[in-house]
């Protein structure tokens, strides 16, 4: 599904930051992605969600080089992937339904096609009840939850997520990593970015390590 | 003004992907519908302007004046009724009458006084002559026959006032559009730092937009369909007020204003009435400025997400 091959990285004329990355991620496989504060994490999640291109190398996704792509054809390949970010992005001036379905009315899918869904993946994730609130009435675990939702609701064949569990207790960090456990079986490709080693460690998935610029896949 | 924001909002989807309210699109409406006012007054004003300096215009090219000098009564009552003679005499012409020491005395009033004793005073005499036709009027014939039986007459077709009349109209006219021009210009470059400004407020929605696979164009769409409408709320709003501008106006130019203050106010801007025509124009200047304003969004909107392109 994603293969890098001699990928380098740097902004403008700043200092490289992703060196020489070589790896191979298979679908429905489930990576954390680990390394210390500033190690270029969120970097690499940047250039997976096509947010940015590599400077040097070769970046493969879904089987297509990403370097030939033009700016439509990239926000296409988007469309098979799914985003949490550690402070939430949700939309303060639509209710939580109105945030989850939002992957798929872009795709131009009207409500009565995706109501049903939207409802019953929220029911799923504990917010059955929180439907039709704003989320600054959401609790941090609330919100995320929401997050998530939002990611898989149109489902990404690809899930990123950028410390998903660093705005909440370790008690619904565990659950929230349960929950994409359980995304992960029923078929998504899951690369989860977090520095909490002593909450991973309770999980048995393979790791990618960045260290100084480079990677390190331990299984 | 709900209403037609529900109309223009009316799209795909049931829920405002751009928020409905927001500072900085109350800055953008309230921006709109200042210019939109001034656009509609400089306009309207430039409309009733022109249109009482045609109706002036008009009046004028119908009537020219005899001058008799003074001379003793008996001759000068002569010399007045050979004058109306021969001016009834002359093709084209409605009537000719005899301006009277008292219609003189009137005319002067205002200037004078209404105690003032005009007959103290050797006034030339004046004969009106009113055409009903200018085009089968032989001028230079009258003046003639009056050489030959009145020589020291002489003939005042208002002609200099009359052009005087068309060159102010023109310069107000040309003014009126340098400002609109002006106006619409000042307009163009609020819209575009506004928007860019709204955009820039509103770069965390992009943002979220393009993370979950929406193309510029869908948000493109969704950002230039708000500022259409925030620019038509404006538009009307603006349009609105120039409207009821031009009634206070009117209202107080009939109902406060004294009489000879009103005089000179309606001699300029006449009963401050637009007309259908008038309308119609304030109409095309808010239409105008909603298009502008959806056409400059659109580029605004197109270069910002240009700008964020990955």
């Amino acid at each position: 599904m994603i293969k890098f091959k001699n990928v380098g990285l740097h902004y403008g004329a700043g200092p490289e930051i992703l060196k020489n990355l070589n790896f191979n991620i298979d679908p429905g496989s489930f990576h954390f992605l680990t390394g210390p504060s500033g190690s270029g994490k969120t970097s690499l999640l940047r250039l997976l969600l096509l947010s940015i291109r590599p400077t040097v190398g070769e970046m493969k996704m879904f089987g297509k080089s990403t370097s030939d792509l033009g700016k439509s054809e990239l926000m296409q390949m988007r469309q098979h992937i799914g985003i949490v970010f550690q402070e939430y992005r949700l939309l303060e001036h639509l209710t939580t339904f109105q945030n989850v379905a939002l992957p798929l009315v872009v795709r131009g899918e009207p409500e009565s096609a995706y109501k049903s869904n939207v409802e019953e993946l929220l029911d799923w994730v504990g917010l059955g009840h929180q439907m039709h609130v704003r989320p600054e009435l959401l609790s941090g675990g609330e919100k995320q939850r929401a997050a998530i939702a939002r990611a898989v609701i149109a489902k990404p064949d690809l899930l990123l997520a950028d410390e998903p569990t660093g705005n909440v207790d370790p008690e619904l960090s565990e659950r929230l990593l349960h929950l994409f456990v359980e995304l992960n079986r029923m078929g998504t490709t899951i690369i989860l970015a977090s520095h909490e080693l002593h909450l991973l460690n309770k999980f048995k998935f393979p790791r990618l390590q960045l260290q100084n610029g480079g990677i390190n896949v331990s299984h | 003004m709900s209403l037609i924001s529900q109309m223009l909002s009316k799209s795909k989807t049931s829920f405002p992907i751009v928020p409905r309210q927001s500072i900085a699109g109350r800055t953008l409406a309230f921006l709109v519908a200042i210019m939109t006012f001034l656009s509609c007054v400089t306009f309207g004003a430039v409309y009733l302007v022109q249109n009482s300096t045609m109706a002036w215009s008009s009046e004028v090219g119908r009537e020219l004046t005899i001058q008799l000098q003074p001379v003793e009564e008996e001759k000068m009552l002569s010399d007045i009724r050979t004058a109306i003679s021969l001016a009834q005499q002359s093709g084209g012409v409605a009537r000719a009458f005899e301006l009277t020491i008292q219609d003189s005395a009137e005319l002067l009033s205002p200037w004078l006084g209404e105690k003032f004793d005009i007959s103290a005073f050797q006034l030339p005499r004046l004969v009106v002559v009113q055409l009903a036709d200018p085009a089968k009027f032989d001028l230079e014939a009258l003046k003639s026959k009056l050489a030959s039986a009145i020589p020291d007459a002489s003939v005042d077709t208002h002609a200099l006032w009359q052009q005087q009349l068309n060159a102010m109209a023109g310069t107000v006219v040309l003014s009126g559009g340098l400002a609109l021009i002006l106006i619409l210009t000042a307009t163009v470059l609020a819209i575009v730092f506004a928007t860019g400004g709204a955009m820039a407020t509103n770069r965390e929605i992009v943002d979220v937009l393009h993370f979950i696979g929406a193309g510029d164009r869908y948000i493109a769409g969704a950002f230039q369909e708000r500022f259409l409408a925030i620019g038509m709320q404006g538009g009307f709003f603006g349009g609105a007020m120039s409207i009821v501008f031009f009634f206070v106006a009117s209202t107080i130019t009939s109902a406060i204003l004294p009489a000879q203050s009103a005089t000179q106010v309606e001699l300029l801007f006449g009963q401050f009435t637009l007309g259908w025509l008038g309308l119609l124009g304030l109409v095309l200047v808010v239409v105008t400025i909603a298009v502008l304003t959806a056409i400059t969004s659109r580029i605004t909107v197109h270069r910002f997400l240009a700008q964020i392109a990955p």
